[in-house]
């Protein structure tokens, strides 16, 4: 590090960082200049003017913008002499010679940088008598955003956010001079995953969001920090509300995850929340139909079954399947009710899907979302990052672009980071085994040469049709290749992280510890010795009916399979099912209890995510009816069952957690809400109680058919909260099959004709999609759309066009 | 799949391998795609995007900045008139209005007929030799309202295939900034400069 630079502004001395940018320098010491267009995370450009200041560096005093110029030694700075507030004064003036005085109709009217610093250092009036500019208004750039181009300032944040950070330009400056106005191309909408972010950093109200236009004042807003429960990373967001209702997600700049960038799906999904399909009562199925009932009766009901269930038949008998929906209080609640008050050992939050518990949970060296920064390759082998984990993607995006990071991504077709990697590998679904296996032998030279240094390996499930333990297999490779890397491994699900480390597997008890009946956390008693099965597994005994009763936990088993058949037959097979859930979904249809819970913003906890970060998530609505957090339901189970868990509220079950597992020792509410507010990696002291070191396992090959099918997950799906989601729902792609264009020709197929895909699974009709992306010999199928059929996961395809 | 003939694929392939980034080869394909279809469309945008590696937003945002990349269909012949301050010192108005009443196209206008296009432009560099006037990008100087009326006429009547800056000047021009030097064989033969990467340009050796 070199050297500190003495600077003094406004007669004030302070020592910074050189080459630190003047405006971010003497905001960091207490001396706020005004801007409109310099935003802490995006590169300077100067548009605005805003932030003039004379600057002395011994060359007597000039007027520079504080946002391009660097700190150098012995600068002095005035930021509010007469000559820089006769600037501000002017460039006041210009930019409101063509912005309309219609703050009162405005959405940014209270909260607006223009607003606020026309008041504070603008002149007061204006000299421009002429006839401001019009536009059309508003001009919807996308299905999210509207645009009100009068109102625009020409600040050039939304463009720059568009190319430097999200990397899909789709708006930009369009004409010149005093007809510059910022939009898209015709029929190119700004459809990007993260034109939201864009409405958060526009200083003026030119851009605004649908779900939030005219909907409150921000004085009429409360508001309290959480993190979302869609993205794995969890980005951390403030939720403001007005009359028990969320209006609007605000991302908040957390330097360790999300830099207060938002994905549209994590910005907007909180639609589902206010959703009439929420469910508010408990409902018991008699006679086929569901009925409400109260709590007690249904409490009763299901407490008494169980029992009599474990009684007869042993613990074994019993299925808990999910628990990765809520937090870390409810995960902790659900595992020692499963192990003490049910007896099972049969748990499992990952649903069958991903890589391995132990991987997840307690890979060695697990790597954080900021290592990314200054490793000096990141090699990405898993989903596509802009698809399924949009911070992750952000951050990996920057690094490459930024900061001069080696990227490699391999992915049977071409992901969101290719434009940004050095080196990229494509490989036949299923065939990722055979590609590992080529490069240990020493091919790609150009590719494994840059897996050594400092390398963070992002590992996770590609492909439908890959292995899942692939993963595992890249990690152990990257190791053998480069010493100690850094290991992300992914999976989905909300808080699947949080559920794992309180032990929501088979083979894991809370604080990653590994199963077994001597581990046991001292309150719990006595837990069962035999070991449980997982999801694919509960399945199987359901249909050999070696299981009577299934507890689903914000579990959608059927709608999650890619063969929901098997499991919807599994699940009309058990004689007993009962559901706890925020909405009805394709298996709690076979419940014969559905329990209410409540969800995002509703409850009181924590979540960890994928890099082991534990956050507190707040409460500030409440669930709609009579809905409950799972712990609350799952403690009176507990008490009918007669084996009452007492665990009071969710901040005791925190202090419980604290006490009794031991990766999250020392981990409090308090910690997280004033020490710690981007959280906290677990464990505290960097000792792991378990490590998991990476296998590299046998795989199969790639099957030798000449069409496979690589099916994965994108942003937008018929997820039960985005289904409920009155924007989001509608920006998902549908039952449609990308076709490279050369395979569309010897298919016959032309862009969005219907083609037949029969798989050994399954069949359906799905929409031709032309695209140069999915290579020859490929078809690409986004997985879980609405209306799509379920091809299973073997990759052997034909397709045919629809006559 | 380009909707450009071949050889202007050819050409842009050419003119891309000049440049070490893609994106650089923007302004010269956004003349390529004039040249394809006698102005600038949207479709043609999208078509540099793709050439390019730029997304169409980006493409137009170039396109639309410049003036000369026309989006609207301009004749045949584009006259342009300088009107920026030593043209407008020597008449350079006298001549746009000269320009206009002889052809009956106002300014930022073609006439029916897609023969005529008429605008009056800012500076063209050619201030020693005001008033200043370009068909097709072709230089003429010292152009008094007369001589512009018989340059309106010419244009009409003779309607040449291509236009070439030193046979005008003889014909219509005045007084010129400074000695040319040799004689320009190549003349433009659309709305658009001539420029041999381009292909828009007719050498005398050309039939």
């Amino acid at each position: 590090m070199s050297e500190p630079v003495t600077i003094k502004v406004d007669g004030k001395e302070f020592e910074v960082r050189p080459g630190e940018l003047l405006i971010k320098a003497a905001e960091d010491h207490g001396t706020y200049i005004p801007r409109f267009c310099w935003h802490n995370r995006m590169k300077p450009v100067g548009m605005c003017r805003m932030c003039l200041v004379e600057v002395d560096t011994g060359r007597g005093p000039m007027m520079v913008t504080a946002c391009t110029n660097e700190v150098v030694d012995g600068m002095t700075v005035d930021t509010q002499n007469e000559a820089v507030q006769k600037a501000q004064e002017a460039v006041l003036e210009f930019l409101l010679a063509n912005h309309p005085l219609d703050c009162p109709v405005c959405d940014k009217g209270g909260e607006c940088p223009l607003q606020d610093q026309a008041m504070a250092y603008g002149p007061g009036e204006s000299r421009f008598v002429e006839i401001k500019r019009t536009f059309e208004k508003p001009i919807p750039i996308s299905e999210l955003v509207l645009l009100d181009r009068e109102r625009c300032i020409l600040c050039a944040r939304c463009t720059r956010f568009s190319e430097e950070i999200s990397g899909d330009p789709l708006i930009e400056f369009q004409d010149r001079g005093n007809k510059t106005e910022v939009n898209t191309f015709p029929d190119h909408p700004f459809s990007s995953y993260f034109s939201g972010n864009t409405v958060q950093i526009c200083p003026v109200g030119a851009l605004t969001a649908k779900p939030y236009r005219f909907r409150a004042r921000p004085w009429d807003l409360h508001m309290v920090e959480s993190s979302s429960f869609f993205d794995t990373a969890h980005p951390r967001l403030s939720i403001h509300v007005s009359q028990n209702e969320i209006l609007r997600l605000v991302g908040i700049d957390s330097e360790p995850v999300n830099h207060s960038w938002l994905s549209d799906k994590d910005r907007f999904g909180f639609e589902h929340v206010r959703s009439e399909n929420r469910l508010d009562t408990p409902l018991v199925r008699r006679g086929g139909e569901l009925e409400p009932v109260s709590w007690s009766e249904a409490l009763d009901m299901v407490g008494n079954r169980l029992g009599l269930i474990v009684e007869e038949s042993g613990g074994d008998s019993i299925a808990v399947i999910g628990g990765a929906s809520g937090t870390n209080e409810d995960a902790y609640a659900l595992s020692r009710f499963a192990r003490t008050v049910l007896q099972t050992n049969n748990v499992d939050a990952t649903m069958g899907e991903g890589p391995s518990a132990h991987f997840l949970a307690a890979s060695i060296d697990r790597g954080l979302i900021a290592d990314v920064d200054d490793a000096d390759t990141v090699l990405v082998w898993g989903p596509d990052l802009k698809e399924t984990h949009p911070t992750l993607y952000l951050r990996v995006r920057r690094a490459a672009q930024e900061l001069g990071v080696n990227l490699v991504v391999i992915h049977p077709r071409v992901t969101g980071l290719d434009d940004r990697a050095t080196a990229t590998l494509r490989y036949r679904p299923g065939g990722g085994h055979e590609l590992l296996s080529d490069l240990s032998d020493g091919s790609h030279e150009q590719v494994t040469s840059l897996i050594s240094g400092k390398v963070v390996a992002i590992v996770g499930q590609a492909s439908l049709a890959d292995d899942p333990g692939l993963a595992e297999s890249v990690a152990a490779f990257v190791r053998e290749k480069a010493g100690t890397p850094r290991i992300i491994p992914l999976a989905n699900r909300a808080n699947i992280y949080g559920a794992l480390d309180m032990g929501l597997a088979p083979d894991l008890l809370p604080g990653r510890v590994a199963y077994g009946p001597e581990a046991a956390p001292e309150p719990w008693g006595e837990i069962p010795a035999k070991r449980g099965l997982d999801t694919p597994g509960m399945l199987d005994a359901l249909s050999e009916e070696k299981i009577r009763a299934v507890l689903l936990v914000g579990a959608d088993p059927v709608g999650n399979s890619h063969e929901p058949e098997l499991a919807s037959d599994a699940l009309d097979l058990a004689e007993y099912v009962v559901s706890i859930d925020t909405f009805l979904n394709d298996s709690n249809h076979y419940a014969d209890v559905i329990l209410p819970a409540a969800g995002f913003s509703e409850k009181d906890g924590t979540i960890t995510n994928l890099e082991g970060r534990v956050q507190k998530v707040n409460k500030i609505i409440p669930a709609p009816g009579q809905g409950r957090p799972d712990w609350s339901i799952l403690d009176d189970l507990s008490t009918v069952m007669g084996k009452s868990m007492g665990l009071g509220s969710p901040e005791t079950i925190a202090k419980e957690v604290a006490a009794v597992a031991p990766a999250y020792q020392g981990i409090s509410w308090d910690l997280l809400e004033w020490d710690a507010r981007d959280g906290a990696v677990v464990p505290l002291d960097g000792e792991q109680p378990l490590t998991h070191i990476p296998v590299r396992a046998k795989g199969t090959k790639a099957p030798s058919a000449e069409l496979l099918l690589h099916q994965g997950r994108v942003m937008y799906d018929d997820g039960v909260r985005l289904r409920n989601c009155h924007y989001l729902s509608r920006l998902a792609p549908g039952p449609v099959a990308h076709i490279h264009p050369d395979e569309a020709k010897r298919l016959g197929a032309r862009e969005g004709v219907a083609v037949r895909v029969v798989t050994s699974k399954g069949e359906g009709e799905f929409a031709a999609r032309i695209d140069e992306g999915t290579p020859e010999g490929v078809v690409f199928v986004p997985l879980h759309q609405p209306g799509a059929a379920r091809l299973g996961t073997d990759p052997v395809v034909r397709v045919t066009v629809v006559t | 799949m380009s909707m450009w003939s071949q050889e202007t694929q050819n050409r842009a392939k050419e003119i891309i391998s000049r440049y070490p980034e893609k994106r650089s080869a923007v302004m010269p394909l956004l003349y390529l795609a004039m040249a394809e279809e006698g102005h600038l469309t949207d479709e043609g945008m999208e078509e540099v995007a793709d050439w390019v590696d730029l997304t169409p937003a980006q493409v137009r945002s170039v396109a639309s900045f410049y003036t000369m990349y026309k989006r609207e269909r301009t004749g045949q012949y584009l006259v342009s008139c300088c009107t920026s301050i030593s043209c407008m010192l020597l008449g350079g108005d006298d001549v746009l209005h000269a320009i206009e009443d002889e052809s009956g196209v106002p300014h930022g206008e073609t006439d029916a007929e897609g023969l005529l296009s008429v605008e009056h432009v800012e500076c063209i560099g050619a201030c020693g030799g005001a008033v200043a006037v370009q068909v097709n990008y072709e230089l003429i100087e010292g152009v008094t309202p007369e001589k512009a009326r018989e340059l309106v006429r010419w244009l009409k009547k003779a309607r040449p295939e291509s236009v070439n800056t030193d046979e005008m000047q003889e014909l219509f021009g005045g007084v010129k900034s400074f000695d040319w030097g040799i004689k320009e064989e190549d003349a433009a033969v659309g709305p658009y400069p001539a420029f041999q990467p381009l292909g828009t340009i007719k050498s005398a050796g050309d039939s």
